[in-house]
């Protein structure tokens, strides 16, 4: 089968910090954190833990009444993020004179999808005693609002899916969209994730299960330490990330900036348990993804962690990384950017390919914030641990390990 | 509220739409009303007027059309 090569020739995202992808990376490399106490006025007991939140992200300034008034805060952010990383594509939003996106599509991750809309709903039955909600909750709440949203204002038409695989959803949907450009069926692809998950119902839900780190005003912005011998949970929050994927050959053609190579995705899944992460299943997905990339593991510089900061998480991975590495392991870079964004769910595969993309671009590393002692159980890799790292960066990986066994892996590649 | 008033604060509210835009004329879809809009404003009228749209309701496509429509449905209703 003849291969196409595939480049990122946009990037976007709605920041916690603020601006864009470049900006967040910068406070990446300065090890700053963007978590925060969330409270909340939320009945009957409100939401009071360690949160990250774009709170500059304003949806009707960014978007227009009309159109942010038909989306649910999820397809907002993947709106933002995604018209972001089009016009920095230099892309327009209707197509250009010739341009043909008949065959365009998007692939979008969501964990949750429109779940503020339903729980808006849900408060208007239950807590309000209506008898009926808004015609549009339908709309608002499905899992495909963000891609139908994107395939529409774009005028896309070619495929328009989207992924929801709990926390590997966007890795899963930038993998999926990989391999429709390289196949030749799409020249181009629109993808990747965005979440709220600050529902009440949803944040209590997490709650329960007893793996969201606590803090106060004070110590939130250190709340999440993946890897960490004392860490104690992970970060929840909200976020949009997009990326545009390219035939090679078409994005040198019109002169686009390459931001970097996708060269290789895998997804497996550990089919042994809910939320008990396999050290097996997590081997497979890496070698898996360094045979589609054609890359041995001597290949590699860099692995952005999934690094959850999840006491039996962390130490799966750590240990998946050593089995796959072996002896090279101990001089793998390793972080886990969480320590500072935050988990955003379905996002945060593309959040974080975004990091992986930038860390080759830049070829500088951001370390995992807050390690300052290491979980034994974590041991054998060369932790990113104090600030920005500078060194020569080739290709690296980007893990997203999700609730329900399902693993992914991408492979980036620095453009040559 | 009339229901001109009601349509003009939706469509504010909703669509950012200018107030006098909204006169009985001006098509539903020129000031942005589409089928799931037309669905919210109904919606709004049945809450904001204590009214029933049956489901079967030929909608209406001018502003002038909708304040008729409401109007006689707010008579009828009440009067039964």
């Amino acid at each position: 089968m003849n291969q196409r090569r595939v480049a990122v020739t946009g990037l976007g995202m709605v920041s916690p910090f603020g601006a864009g992808p470049d900006d967040f990376f910068a406070r990446l490399l300065a090890g700053e954190s963007a978590v925060r106490l969330l409270r909340t006025d939320d009945a009957p007991r409100p939401l009071n833990l360690p949160f990250v939140t774009c709170p500059d992200f304003d949806p009707e300034a960014e978007l227009g009444k009309p159109l942010a008034g038909t989306m649910d805060r999820f397809a907002q952010l993947a709106a933002a993020a995604a018209f972001a990383a089009w016009a920095d594509a230099g892309l327009t939003r209707t197509a250009a004179a010739g341009e043909e996106r008949d065959a365009w599509g998007v692939a979008w991750g969501t964990a949750l999808g429109g779940t503020l809309a339903y729980e808006k709903g849900y408060r208007e039955l239950w807590q309000k005693g209506r008898e009926r909600i808004s015609p549009l909750s339908v709309v608002l709440g499905m899992n495909n609002a963000a891609n139908a949203h994107l395939s529409i204002q774009l005028g896309l038409g070619g495929i328009s899916m989207s992924h929801t695989v709990a926390c590997a959803s966007s890795a899963i949907a930038i993998g999926e969209a990989f391999r429709r450009v390289r196949s030749g069926e799409a020249p181009v692809m629109l993808t990747g994730g965005s979440d709220a998950p600050q529902a009440y119902g949803v944040a209590r839900a997490w709650e329960a299960l007893r793996v969201l780190a606590g803090g106060d005003e004070t110590t939130a912005a250190s709340a999440c330490r993946p890897f960490h011998a004392e860490r104690s949970g992970l970060v929840l929050g909200e976020g949009g990330a997009a990326l545009v994927l390219e035939d090679w050959d078409r994005a040198v053609a019109r002169g686009a900036r390459i931001h970097g190579e996708i060269v290789g995705y895998a997804s497996t899944c550990d089919h042994s348990h809910l939320v008990r992460p396999e050290i097996a299943g997590q081997v497979r997905a890496l070698q898996a993804t360094l045979n589609d990339a054609g890359l041995t593991p001597a290949d590699i510089d860099y692995v952005n962690a999934h690094g959850t900061a999840t006491a039996e998480g962390d130490s799966t991975e750590a240990a998946a990384l050593r089995a796959v590495f072996a002896e090279r392991a101990g001089r793998l870079a390793v972080s886990a950017t969480k320590s500072m964004h935050g988990h955003q769910l379905g996002a945060a595969g593309a959040i974080e390919a975004i990091v992986t993309l930038l860390a080759l671009r830049e070829q500088a590393l951001p370390p995992t914030a807050h390690l300052d002692a290491l979980d034994p159980a974590c041991a054998g890799l060369d932790h990113v641990t104090a600030g920005r790292r500078d060194q020569p960066l080739r290709a690296a990986l980007s893990n997203s390990f999700a609730f329900g066994g399902s693993n992914a892996v991408l492979a980036f590649r620095a453009v040559r | 509220m009339d229901s001109l008033g009601l349509i003009r604060d939706f469509l504010h509210e909703r669509l950012g739409v200018a107030p006098e835009q909204v006169v009985p004329e001006a098509a539903l879809a020129a000031v942005g009303v589409d089928s799931l809009m037309m669905l919210e404003l109904m919606f709004e009228f049945e809450d904001r007027f204590g009214i029933t749209l049956s489901k079967n309701l030929k909608s209406p496509t001018t502003i002038g059309e909708m304040i008729a429509l409401m109007e006689r449905l707010r008579r009828e209703q009440s009067a039964s």
